[in-house]
């Protein structure tokens, strides 16, 4: 098949280094220019295997010497579409590492390109051959493109011309993959490689939730999930819906409970009090729930003073970690700010009553207008009086929690119908965990944890006070 | 086969010198070399006559500090990648890696899950890997490099610096590091020490494969500090390292 080359071309040349020493020529890298770009385009615009280079091609270059260099290709099919050209385009990466002599590195206008002297010695003098042997794999690999044009550029001028289209291009392809929620997708993505030590954590990433660690997004996720379907990153059917808004799915409820060994079997990804997320350790922000305003509070690894409850982030982060459900703490990473799904169950950011300022700061233009001067930051409270006193002043939408909360009370004395735990409302209990305490219950509020299991209990109805 | 050698030892043994010496007769073998500094404390760089600036553990900050920055869906593997690439030191005969700044406080498990695979990779293209490494050998029990050949661990003549080499294979043991052999270099021997050397050695059941001789040479270079790479043939130390170098069969 390969004949035609004067190079072999097999799988096995990826990670094949080009060192200094065995080098003929660098091509674009950071002392350079260039860029890889995929474009698809009608049938008839092209011709299926043509090739153009503009500017001087490798066997004119000097021995040692770097230039610029673009790599242009045209698609066409009948099932090649647009939203193809970043997944196409990034297997020039792999394509052209399976050329022995040609290393490639980095993508878009990142690319580095380094052919060996080895290479050169064995008949390699033209880009024509690295890109006719590219162009066969797009091909053979991809069998979708049913044909493909290539333009190589190495003039220094026209490759500069040419980057600002496709800078242009990678910010119109960024904003369509910014624009991708969970209800899009089938798939979502798991991650255990906090099991170490959280071994019941089971991190699930979404389109819009990123990881704990704030590492891997779902992009990452599928990345990974493909080279190694075993590896620490694996797929998750979402299977059925069965809360659109908390993030219920059947497919992640039955992940949860094989992998936390049956620790727990409900998750929903976007709630902060019913059935949480779980928390590994390595979660950049923990956001933690303050009874006495009905309202959730942010605070990060970076913060080293105490927030409005008397706790520092470690206190915090020690309850959170370690794999289980902890109703009242939330361990997320900072780009789940800027989802649109953020805690969207529990009010989403009119829930949200204090961050740390350098964390507020960070995530300041995805705050929603009419609430960003109405989270308080250190500077604006330290304790819970001053945190109720600035939420009131700045009219904060918790307000109307404070509201329903006494309206809700009122019903609560009234009402001698049995209700269960389960059924008290939000502010006295955090709604729906199981058997958590209500919050302010004990001193400093770090909070007890009854679980039962297997337990038969028949309970009209249970009181817990306060000693007065 | 690469052959991958981590050198390690307590401070001040000399284990950057040796590792120096090892590196040199092998580029001058004709061998591919990577060196691979990963000690903060240590300076390797300058030891072979080379300046870096900046390490690995830059780019993996870089990685942290940018990734919300990148686009969503942007291959992070092959940017990493060209980061360490770009930090690696092109000298004839060798490449050298410096390891840099330690982690920080958040999380690191997906940068280093990363780095894992991408050096499992750039190893393979070299016929030797040489790394200094502190005694705490912090890089391979997050297993950034995975398997070693040979772990030497470079003693000067006291009772204490053997008895690192005592704990390092206890360590060893304890972090489950893939180490297939494990041997001691004894450092700046004299003629007084040098018995007592090879039988303290022997009380703790570590291979000794070599005793450096104080090296004047080395010795005046380490004050005005010039590389040791381009010592003379005939200096005690090359020569000693080259018996070394063939009993390990490089």
């Amino acid at each position: 098949m390969a004949d035609e080359f004067p190079f072999e071309i097999s799988p096995m040349f990826e990670g094949e280094r080009v060192r200094k020493d065995g080098m003929y020529v660098e091509l674009a890298g950071p002392k350079s220019k260039g860029f890889e770009l995929v474009k698809s385009v009608e049938m008839d615009e092209i011709e299926d295997g043509k090739f153009t280079l503009i500017g001087p091609d490798l066997s004119t270059m000097e021995e040692g010497s770097r230039h610029p260099i673009a790599m242009i290709y045209r698609i066409a099919g009948e099932l090649v579409e647009q939203d193809l050209e970043a997944i196409v385009e990034r297997r020039n990466h792999d394509f052209q590492n399976y050329i022995q002599g040609v290393m490639h590195l980095n993508q878009r206008y990142d690319i580095w390109i380094r052919i060996s002297k080895d290479a050169m010695k064995k008949g390699l003098n033209s880009f024509e051959q690295i890109a006719k042997a590219t162009m066969m794999l797009f091909k053979n690999e991809l069998p979708f493109i049913e044909k493909i044009e290539a333009t190589y550029i190495t003039d220094l001028a026209e490759v500069e011309k040419e980057l600002d289209g496709a800078i242009a291009t990678y910010q119109a392809r960024d904003e369509r993959t910014r624009d991708l929620h969970d209800e899009d997708v089938d798939v979502f993505y798991g991650c255990t490689l906090c099991q170490s030590f959280a071994p019941t954590n089971v991190c699930v990433v979404t389109p819009d939730r990123i990881s704990l660690c704030g590492a891997i997004n779902w992009f990452d996720g599928r990345a990974a999930a493909k080279v190694d379907p075993e590896g620490p990153q694996f797929a998750i059917e979402k299977g059925e819906i069965i809360d659109a808004v908390g993030g219920e799915y059947s497919g992640v409820n039955d992940l949860a409970k094989s992998l936390s060994n049956g620790e727990y079997d409900r998750i929903k990804i976007h709630s902060f009090f019913e059935f949480p997320h779980t928390s590994c350790g390595c979660f950049e922000v923990v956001g933690f729930y303050i009874p006495e305003v009905d309202g959730i509070g942010w605070v990060d690894r970076d913060f080293t003073g105490t927030a409005p409850n008397g706790l520092p982030f470690s206190t915090m982060a020690g309850q959170t970690g370690g794999g289980k459900q902890i109703v009242g703490f939330l361990g997320i990473g900072i780009n789940y700010f800027r989802s649109p799904k953020f805690i969207e169950v529990d009010g989403g950011w009119n829930r949200v009553v204090w961050m740390p300022k350098h964390l507020k700061d960070k995530v300041l233009a995805d705050i929603p207008e009419g609430i960003v001067d109405k989270v308080a930051t250190e500077e604006d409270a330290s304790d819970l009086e001053s945190l109720k006193a600035f939420l009131i002043e700045k009219k904060h939408p918790i307000l109307e929690r404070w509201v329903e909360e006494e309206e809700d009370e009122a019903i609560e004395e009234t009402a001698t119908a049995a209700p269960t735990i389960m059924q008290m409302p939000a502010q006295t209990m955090m709604a729906g965990a199981p058997m958590a305490m209500p919050a302010g219950f004990g001193a400093g509020g770090s909070g007890v944890k009854i679980i039962l299991k297997n337990a038969k209990v028949s309970i009209d109805r249970i009181i817990i006070k306060k000693i007065e | 086969m690469t052959r991958v050698i981590a050198i390690t030892g307590k401070g001040g043994t000399g284990k950057t010198a040796i590792a120096a010496l090892l590196i040199r007769y092998l580029t001058k073998g004709n061998k591919v070399v990577l060196a691979i500094d990963a000690d903060p404390d240590t300076n390797l760089p300058e030891t072979l006559g080379c300046e870096a600036e900046t390490g690995i553990g830059d780019m993996r900050e870089f990685m942290l500090n940018e990734r919300d920055n990148l686009p969503p869906d942007i291959n992070k593997e092959t940017i990493f990648e060209s980061k360490i690439y770009e930090v690696l030191i092109e000298m004839p005969g060798y490449d050298l890696l410096v390891m840099g700044r330690p982690e920080g406080s958040g999380c690191y498990c997906y940068a280093n899950n990363l780095l894992r695979g991408i050096m499992d990779r750039l190893v393979k293209n070299y016929d030797v890997v040489i790394i200094d490494t502190a005694a705490g050998l912090e890089h391979f029990s997050r297993k950034i490099i995975r398997d070693v050949d040979d772990l030497i661990v470079v003693t000067d003549g006291s009772r204490r610096g053997l008895r690192t080499g005592e704990r390092i294979r206890e360590l060893v043991g304890e972090l489950e590091a893939n180490v297939k052999n494990i041997y001691v270099i004894a450092n700046k021997v004299t003629d007084a020490n040098k018995d007592t050397i090879s039988e303290t050695a022997r009380e703790l059941k570590l291979e000794l494969i070599g005793a450096v001789e104080v090296d004047e040479m080395i010795q005046e270079r380490d004050l005005v500090g010039t590389p040791l790479f381009d010592l003379p043939d005939d200096s005690v130390a090359v020569r000693e390292i080259e018996n070394i170098a063939k009993k390990l069969k490089l």
